[in-house]
């Protein structure tokens, strides 16, 4: 059996998921800290994804990063391509999953007691050193969390990859655009075995979330 | 002037106005009043939290804030120690490690140094590996202050240091904070709602009432002249009385009260000399009303102001016995269903069998009615 599909996902999933963090957490910590012009757009937008049919995020996304979309032809004067690459595919988890992560760890960090950070800025410590020792510290609880949801999540990403990536086997076929390859295919046993590894993943990954819960800090 | 922490800010809330202006001379300066009067505001604003929309503050020879020349130190830079309401522990951290927080810049060796003095001098040794979790009360309190201390700050601020706690243990450490802060002789501002704790602990007492500054004074002076009839309430004082002034002279006020005349003590420093028929208000302290005895002959030529009355209420706190008089004038009682509270020792209230003698003849000093200017 081919299993392609099960090391191009957990690559993708591996890489949207440092991807996301990257973006994701300063975007929570502005939301749950910060009062700011937009402030309430940039709330509304980053739930967009959860709402919008994966489809249609991913036509924009093709329509953005396409041979002939403004990405596109940026990344193209460099000599790169996105589209229909596996680099689509981290992008397609990064939009399916973002979301996931900025509400998990803003919510984390909204239950930091303001109180703290102010003490840390009394006692002389940079607006960096806040977040890096008080706040993380404190919400990394939650910053785990939304870190698993979000490589769960990007493991399951399919719409918006078959739109931006494709489904080219070798290439960008994920693991879930080879299960429904293969059922499209007719091979059962093939679809049963890559549908197994993938509750295997998820499980583990969830076992180990809520052991590692109970640690204090 | 070096030495000295000014005050004067404006910060408008929704709903809310702070506009106070205080100096002291730096020592343990006490801001008190009821909740919500803007003391924790006050607190914000000297820590570079907030920002004041107008204004001024400096602190010794340091200007933290000028809304003029706009001046605006942040937090980091104004060497600030705040001891939260709560104290705000790093709960992640243990107590070492909470202590040397606010060291970070400085040598290795230097930190450990410094944070082990602090450790020792609070009496914290043996706990540095505790989590704040893992302490009591009293203890949180002190690694607060120490954490606060080890920058060695230039003002300390110590916000409601003792609600946290429950009673019995708060007066223990009331008088253990005193210790503490006449030890380090940091100059320290403590907001407190509680004047017991506000006498104890500061030197100068700033009244604070909805966002604005009634009277600033050496505590002893806020004691026995509040300022005010504002003040006397705010100070939580019993027996707050309107009358009509007789005549007043510069250590002399003749008032009327209750169909009675009484002598009180003008302060001639004060010199207050309101008009004839103006209303007076003052208090009495209810610890200073003397019950007259009848057991003894002749009136005490101590015995002033004299007034009869009934007791129509007791309550029992142990040590004292808590009397409501009702005199025996006519009209209105002045409080409701009584006029005075007395207060008698529980000795004096078995000796004097209070319990089944009712009526009582009784006596104030002229110097223990305190007139409230107006």
């Amino acid at each position: 059996m081919d299993l392609f599909p099960l090391w191009l996902s957990l690559r993708v999933s591996l890489s949207a998921t440092a991807l996301t963090l990257l973006v994701g957490v300063p975007i929570a910590w502005l939301l749950a800290r910060r009062r700011f012009p937009g402030r309430n757009v940039l709330e509304a937008v980053v739930v967009l994804p959860l709402v919008l049919p994966p489809t249609v995020l991913g036509y924009y996304l093709l329509v953005l990063v396409g041979r002939r979309g403004p990405l596109g032809q940026a990344l193209a004067s460099i000599g790169l391509e996105l589209a229909f690459t596996w680099g689509a595919a981290v992008l397609a988890a990064v939009v399916g999953s973002i979301a996931l992560v900025i509400k998990s760890v803003q919510a984390g960090f909204e239950t930091v007691d303001v109180q703290l950070e102010q003490a840390a800025r009394t006692l002389g410590r940079s607006e960096w050193s806040v977040f890096w020792s008080v706040a993380l510290p404190l919400a990394w609880r939650s910053v785990l969390a939304g870190t698993v949801l979000a490589f769960c999540r990007a493991l399951g990403e399919f719409g918006i990859t078959l739109m931006v990536a494709g489904n080219i086997p070798g290439r960008t076929q994920t693991l879930p655009l080879a299960i429904y390859d293969r059922v499209q295919a007719n091979l059962m046993d093939e679809a049963n075995a890559l549908a197994l590894v993938a509750v295997g993943i998820v499980v583990v990954l969830l076992f180990g979330l809520s052991r590692l819960a109970r640690l204090r800090y | 002037m070096s030495g000295t922490v000014s005050v004067a800010i404006e910060k408008r809330l929704p709903g809310f106005t702070l506009d106070v202006r205080w100096e002291a001379e730096q020592s343990v300066i006490g801001l008190f009043g009821p909740s919500g009067a803007g003391k924790t505001l006050t607190l914000q604003c000297l820590a570079g939290l907030i920002r004041p929309d107008a204004g001024r503050i400096v602190v010794g020879d340091r200007v933290f804030f000028d809304a003029a020349t706009g001046v605006d130190l942040p937090p980091q830079r104004r060497r600030i120690g705040y001891v939260f309401q709560g104290y705000a522990l790093f709960p992640h951290l243990t107590v070492a490690r909470n202590i040397a927080f606010g060291l970070r810049g400085r040598p290795r060796a230097d930190r450990a140094r410094r944070a082990a003095e602090v450790i020792e001098r609070l009496g914290l040794g043996g706990l540095e590996r505790r989590y704040p979790a893992e302490l009591s009360g009293g203890q949180s309190q002190r690694v607060a202050l120490g954490r606060a201390l080890a920058i060695d700050p230039a003002l300390l601020l110590l916000d409601e240091p003792l609600s946290a706690l429950d009673a019995p243990l708060r007066r223990a450490l009331r008088d253990e904070l005193r210790e503490i802060l006449r030890a380090w002789g940091t100059a320290a501002v403590v907001v407190t709602h509680d004047f017991t704790e506000a006498y104890r602990l500061a030197d100068r007492i700033v009244v604070y009432e909805n966002g604005r500054v009634v009277q600033a004074a050496p505590r002893a002076e806020l004691l026995w002249q509040p300022a005010s009839e504002i003040v006397a309430t705010i100070m939580g004082l019993r027996n707050v009385l309107h009358g009509t002034v007789i005549k007043a002279t510069p250590d002399r006020i003749q008032l009327s009260w209750r169909g009675q005349t009484l002598e009180a003590v003008n302060s001639p420093t004060r010199s207050y000399l309101p008009p004839p028929e103006s209303p007076i208000a003052f208090f009495i302290r209810p610890e200073y009303v003397r019950l007259v005895r009848k057991d003894r002959g002749a009136p005490d030529p101590h015995h002033m102001n004299l007034m009869r009355g009934r007791i129509v209420g007791e309550a029992d706190f142990g040590t004292v016995w808590i009397l409501r008089l009702r005199l025996d004038a006519a009209g209105e009682p002045a409080q409701g269903g009584f006029d005075l509270e007395v207060e008698v020792p529980h000795l004096v209230y078995e000796i004097l069998d209070i319990e089944r003698d009712r009526h009582w003849e009784f006596s104030i000093h002229r110097g223990s009615i305190h007139v409230l200017p107006a």
